[in-house]
């Protein structure tokens, strides 16, 4: 079959458009200029800046342990939630199903004062804890509707047979089923991972005194305009992500080769 | 057949009900409890100071029927409608044919795709703005091609808003799509190819209808968060146009009224939950295709 | 296995990652929970006191001040150990009892402050509150870009500034301002008046190109409207970028507003609190952060240490206490204010 051009312009296009912004973000780091308006030269002085800042780091400390704990819970209810909800039918899961999306469908300034009540209401005490709280719930939709489109998919023949054969439950999970729902897992992950490590609005309301999470910072720095050194703090990030995408594609792809089941 | 299948459900069954403790556990814990203090709050009363009196209401949803919420309630939905038709019309194609692609491309197309996604949403934004304002990157290239011969003033504008909401929703339909054409079994397109059909009867007979529940759960994941995406309209919109999550914003903080933003925010669930049934009618499915 | 392994490896990373949180702490020297919006102090200043003094500080930030009244509600007045706010909602605060008194005493620069900025409706007595900054909303316009001569706000009705305006996203003060011009108060509450101010805004609407609270002063700058109304901070932000700018002082009346700084009923660390508000309030260092932070300086022993460049415009022109403050007015008054705000945000777009 003869391969068409033209989708792949098109692709092309789309993506080089989606890039714009962030390259332009790259570039005004290195202005002179406080002001996004003018170009006055190339500078590293909102690096510098940047670096200084104590606040800053901290604040990325804390969103990434933030980002990696509620991911982790995340993944531990909505995997064996999605598990236990495997080639069952009741009316009960579905409705625990569709509540544990709700999180994502709620303009995140409400969920934000629902919790801080709700939270103080238990008496839990503000700070890393209600955080991890209130991001897992927004994780755990991500990773529950993955696995569980993935389950719905599965071959159960295998499972059936290594039960048969005498496998106990936790090897055939490890062997024959964690091997089949992992890139749902990780993909799921992929997108959990973002929307905790940006989310502003609903940190705001549950953190404690001692917790500053990064967006919160770079937001309220937007607000304060001083816009060149978040430009700075952008580019770093997109650096430290590009590397890590990188070596988490490279090793992608020396675990996926030799498993090639297609 | 039956036989096996009893043996090894009654077997699985005493092992799923404690994996569902954890879900069930949190989920009631932490989102339905939430989510009904939530409506029990859109019933009460606002307090004089901060927080709610336990005296109940209707008021709170009386207050959104006045012309001025309805219209929010308008605004935010052709906005919402206006966003998701360009994400779809430039979405669609774009997931279609990332799927064609070789193995190798579609993770590196994946993985472009994932980037922008691992930075922060507000710096992207603002980058739009460095390519809208006045004398900004597009006006300059547009005075440089002759086009036009003075600023124009794109930023601040109702489509500025647009190309900010479909940039955000983008890879929420891309990937949609992309994981519903990816399951397409291409041996049916070209049978009815051989079939003597057109190359575009083929892919509407064929490939648009499978991949219509991608489509359409792309429609449903860009459609619910755009409700909500006040602050793009904010950002790039100049604050000029009122949408349901900015008055639900203003009432909470400005406003210290909780439970008529609580009530907004009812309302705004009850049609989200709608519009999910409806797609789950159309395409006889729970699930909603391909998050990623 | 070997993922159980890389499993087990990530728990035990992120255990050691938290132990190493918990008792990271340096030894201890106490620790001031401060929480006000991002960028009200310099850096310099933090690490002075905190080096000065060993205590730790935690800055945190809130978004808008009813967020801060939220979280204080919820905590009880507790976790936060000083609060600098908006002087409407410390007035709500302290009607909540989530302030507590002051002894003045431990304050030993407490007699630098500017008693201009003090004894206000918030806190008449003096008893809970240091003001901190405060600012006078004002119009500055771009004369190389209109021919409008602006004196006042009824000038940005002026139909020659069509899609030319940036208004701050205050709606009491963007009504307030229509109310005066009407020649009533910021805080009438009477709802007629109200709404007839509400119809006068509406006729604003052709002029407004965008209403944003935050970097106002950008679009100014980089040309992209031709007059604005801003807060002090954007002002002098405004003038320093561009000193071909114009600043008015319209002649219908200023607005006003303060700033100040509270100890919430429960705050765990009072005293660092009172240590604090102690080394800003220093002349030098006061005078640090107000050219800082570009509000009008609260302090009236750091005026002469004020850098020439922000002198004029952040030291209070002795003529200039003809300000009126925008004060809580009544429910039915806040709830119209409101409603004739998106209605005019309706009526831009």
């Amino acid at each position: 079959m003869k391969k068409k051009k033209w989708p792949f312009v098109y692709v092309a296009v789309i993506t080089v458009l989606t890039y714009i912004p962030i390259l332009l973000t790259v570039v005004y780091s290195f202005n002179t200029s406080k002001l996004t308006s003018v170009w006055e030269g190339f500078s590293l002085k909102w690096y510098r800046e940047l670096f200084r800042d104590r606040d800053l780091g901290e604040a990325l400390m804390n969103s990434l342990i933030l980002a990696v704990l509620s991911c982790t819970f995340a993944v531990l209810i909505g995997t064996s939630g999605a598990l236990g909800m495997s080639r069952r039918k009741r009316k009960t899961d579905e409705v625990v199903a569709y509540v544990s999306t709700l999180p994502i469908m709620i303009p995140e300034i409400i969920l934000g004062m629902v919790f801080l009540s709700v939270f103080s209401l238990m008496g839990l005490p503000f700070g890393m804890v209600t955080l991890v709280i209130a991001h897992t719930t927004f994780c755990v939709p991500y990773i529950f509707t993955m696995v569980r489109a993935r389950l719905v998919g599965m071959d159960h023949s295998l499972e059936e047979a290594a039960l048969d054969l005498g496998a106990t439950k936790w090897q055939v999970f490890c062997d024959v089923i964690l091997p089949q729902i992992l890139p749902a897992i990780l993909s799921g992950v992929l997108l959990a991972f973002a929307m905790s490590f940006d989310d502003v609005v609903i940190s705001i309301f549950v953190t404690g005194p001692k917790v500053n999470t990064l967006p919160v910072k770079i937001y309220t720095k937007l607000k304060t305009g001083v816009t060149p050194e978040i430009n700075a703090l952008a580019t770093v990030m997109l650096i430290v992500i590009l590397l890590c995408l990188m070596g988490a594609y490279l090793l992608g792809r020396k675990v996926k080769a030799p498993a090639g089941e297609k | 057949m039956t036989k096996t299948k009893t043996k090894g459900n009654s077997r699985r069954r005493s092992g799923n009900i404690g994996l569902l403790i954890p879900m069930y556990v949190f989920t009631i814990l932490f989102v339905a409890l939430p989510i009904l203090y939530l409506f029990l709050l859109s019933f009460l009363q606002r307090a004089q100071v901060w927080g709610v009196d336990f005296t109940f209401t209707l008021d709170n949803y009386k207050r959104i029927l006045e012309p001025l919420y309805l219209d929010t309630f308008w605004q935010s939905l052709k906005l919402a409608f206006t966003a998701t038709f360009f994400v779809a019309l430039i979405g669609y194609p774009y997931g279609y044919f990332m799927a064609r692609m070789s193995a190798v491309w579609k993770r590196r197309m994946l993985l472009l795709i994932m980037i922008p996604f691992w930075t922060s949403a507000l710096i992207r934004l603002y980058g739009w703005i460095i390519v809208f304002r006045s004398n900004g990157v597009l006006d300059k290239i547009l005075m440089g091609l002759h086009l036009t011969d003075q600023p124009l003033k794109l930023l601040y504008t109702y489509p500025a808003v647009v190309v900010g909401m479909v940039y955000s929703l983008l890879p929420f339909m891309i990937l949609a799509v992309y994981s519903s054409a990816e399951k397409l079994d291409m041996s049916l397109v070209e049978a009815s190819r051989d079939l003597g059909a057109s190359s575009w009867t083929a892919f509407w007979t064929v490939s648009f209808r499978l991949t219509l529940p991608g489509l359409l759960s792309g429609v449903v994941l860009s459609f619910i968060p755009s409700m909500g995406l006040f602050f793009i309209a904010d950002i790039l919109g100049g604050n000029k146009i009122v949408l349901v999550g900015s008055v639900i914003q203003e009432q909470i903080t400005k406003g210290r009224n909780q439970p008529f933003a609580a009530a907004l925010s009812a309302v705004l669930m009850v049609l989200t939950s709608v519009m999910i049934r409806l797609y789950r009618k159309i395409t006889g499915t729970s699930q909603l295709e391909g998050m990623l | 296995m070997k993922k159980k392994l890389a499993m087990l490896l990530a728990v035990t990373m992120l255990a050691t990652l938290f132990t190493g949180c918990g008792a990271g702490g340096k030894e201890d020297k106490g620790e001031l929970n401060l929480y006000t919006w991002d960028g009200m102090f310099p850096q310099e200043i933090l690490d002075g006191f905190e080096k000065e003094t060993g205590i730790r500080i935690n800055y945190s930030n809130f978004d808008y001040d009813e967020d801060m009244l939220a979280k204080l509600e919820e905590t009880k007045g507790g976790d936060y150990d000083l609060v600098i706010a908006d002087d409407y909602i410390i007035e709500l605060a302290i009607q909540e009892g989530l302030a507590q008194k002051l002894d003045t005493s431990k304050i030993s620069t407490y007699e630098n402050l500017n008693p201009v900025f003090m004894s206000q409706f918030y806190d008449p007595q003096n008893e809970y509150t240091v003001p901190y900054g405060a600012g006078i909303p004002l119009i500055v316009y771009d004369p190389g870009l209109t021919d409008v001569k602006i004196t006042g706000y009824e000038d940005l009705w002026n139909p020659e500034l069509k899609e030319n305006v940036a208004l701050t996203a205050n709606y009491r003060v963007i009504d307030g301002i229509t109310l005066k011009t009407m020649g009533e108060s910021f805080n009438t509450e009477d709802l007629d008046v109200i709404r007839a101010a509400g119809e006068k805004l509406l006729t604003l609407a052709p002029n407004i190109r965008v209403i944003n609270d935050n970097n106002t002063q950008d679009y100014l700058i980089s040309g992209e409207v031709a007059a604005a109304f801003l807060y002090t901070s954007q002002v002098s932000a405004a003038l320093q970028a561009r000193p071909d700018l114009e600043v008015v002082y319209p002649k219908e009346g200023l607005g006003f507003g303060i700033m100040a700084g509270f100890v919430p009923s429960k705050a765990p660390n009072a005293d660092a609190a009172y240590a604090f508000l102690d080394y800003i309030n220093e002349p030098e260092n006061a005078a640090e952060c107000y050219d800082y932070i570009g509000y009008y300086c609260t302090n009236k022993a750091a005026e002469e240490y004020i850098s020439d460049e922000m002198k004029k415009m952040i030291v209070l022109p002795e003529d200039a206490a003809e300000g009126e403050i925008v004060q809580n007015i009544s429910q039915e008054a806040e709830d119209l204010h409101a409603e004739i705000w998106n209605q005019f945000k309706n009526a831009c777009n």
